[in-house]
């Protein structure tokens, strides 16, 4: 009893601590609303398709940015679409890059891009490590016959 | 058991009528049987925003372009809100919300981004979108555009 009871406090801290340190946000609490004995894994099945939009995304902008002449509405629109989809799941360092990162399109600034380029993937491999975690600690909590705890 | 995250609130006061207790969150239940309208492009974003208007008591339904929400619409379906990503591959969003209201569609329509782009509030708003709001959407700011909705 008393290793689900530290197990489960252990997901609450990391939990806590990835909030925190603005990770995520409120955004991210949404989603846990969402997930219940009919939608059991909406959580992981919702980041896992960011992990994938976004994985795709930052490649594209890697190419876009290393043409001879950059597109940059290409640009553009890819930072749009990982803004958007970092908004919806709550990854919110992600999202407040692609803020910065628009600018320097704006700005028409190649060298600018590919630094927030690379800020924000950084950024993302921070992100994605912390929910993999995240998510490993509640499937041993729940191995362990726990439950993960909710808001 | 919860975390303890700063500024955060349950998102949603009491309403009258039977309050759905959701895990800590209290969202409204309404009088009138309220359906929304999804029109996003983005698959993670359309899946969040649909189950979030879902929690908030809508039924609806999400569709990937503006050519499929009109549609919807000239088959007869009906909406109280309907929700219009900025960015749409084709008709863009301002172009759907303006066809609909040529359809005579008298519903709430919001106009999405998730980068401001200027002249975008302008354009959705002569096409005739009543709101213009930032990605992601929020119970926050949906749940009193609902509560009007129902009186």
């Amino acid at each position: 009893m008393d290793g689900v009871v530290q197990l489960q406090k252990q997901l609450v801290d990391y939990t806590a601590s990835l909030f925190h340190e603005g990770f995520l946000d409120e955004q991210f609490n949404q989603l846990q609303q969402l997930q219940d004995e009919s939608n059991p894994d909406f959580v992981v099945e919702v980041v896992s398709l960011f992990f994938e939009d976004s994985e795709r995304l930052l490649n594209e902008l890697g190419k876009t940015l290393e043409q001879k002449t950059v597109d940059f509405k290409k640009v553009d629109a890819h930072v749009h679409q990982l803004k958007g989809s970092s908004s919806s799941i709550g990854a919110q360092r992600v999202q407040k890059l692609c803020i910065a990162f628009r600018n320097c399109c704006e700005e028409l600034n190649t060298e600018g891009c590919l630094k927030c380029l690379q800020q924000v993937k950084h950024e993302y491999s921070l992100v994605k490590n912390k929910l993999e975690t995240l998510f490993k600690l509640e499937q041993q909590t729940i191995a362990a016959g726990g439950s993960i705890p909710t808001l | 058991m919860a975390p303890a995250i700063e500024g955060m609130v349950p998102a949603i006061e009491s309403s009258e009528g039977n309050n759905k207790m959701n895990k800590g969150y209290q969202y409204p239940s309404w009088k009138k049987k309220l359906r929304g309208l999804v029109v996003d492009n983005e698959e993670l974003c359309r899946i969040v925003e649909k189950g979030i208007m879902g929690l908030c008591g809508v039924e609806t339904q999400a569709v990937e372009t503006g050519e499929a929400a009109v549609e919807l619409i000239a088959s007869g379906a009906t909406f109280d809100i309907i929700v219009i990503d900025r960015f749409l591959p084709s008709m863009t969003g301002p172009e759907t919300a303006r066809k609909m209201r040529e359809m005579g569609v008298e519903s709430k329509i919001i106009g999405l981004f998730a980068l401001y782009f200027e002249g975008d509030e302008e354009e959705f708003v002569a096409a005739g979108v009543d709101d213009f709001k930032e990605k992601p959407l929020s119970p926050n700011w949906l749940v009193p555009m609902l509560r009007e909705l129902d009186n």
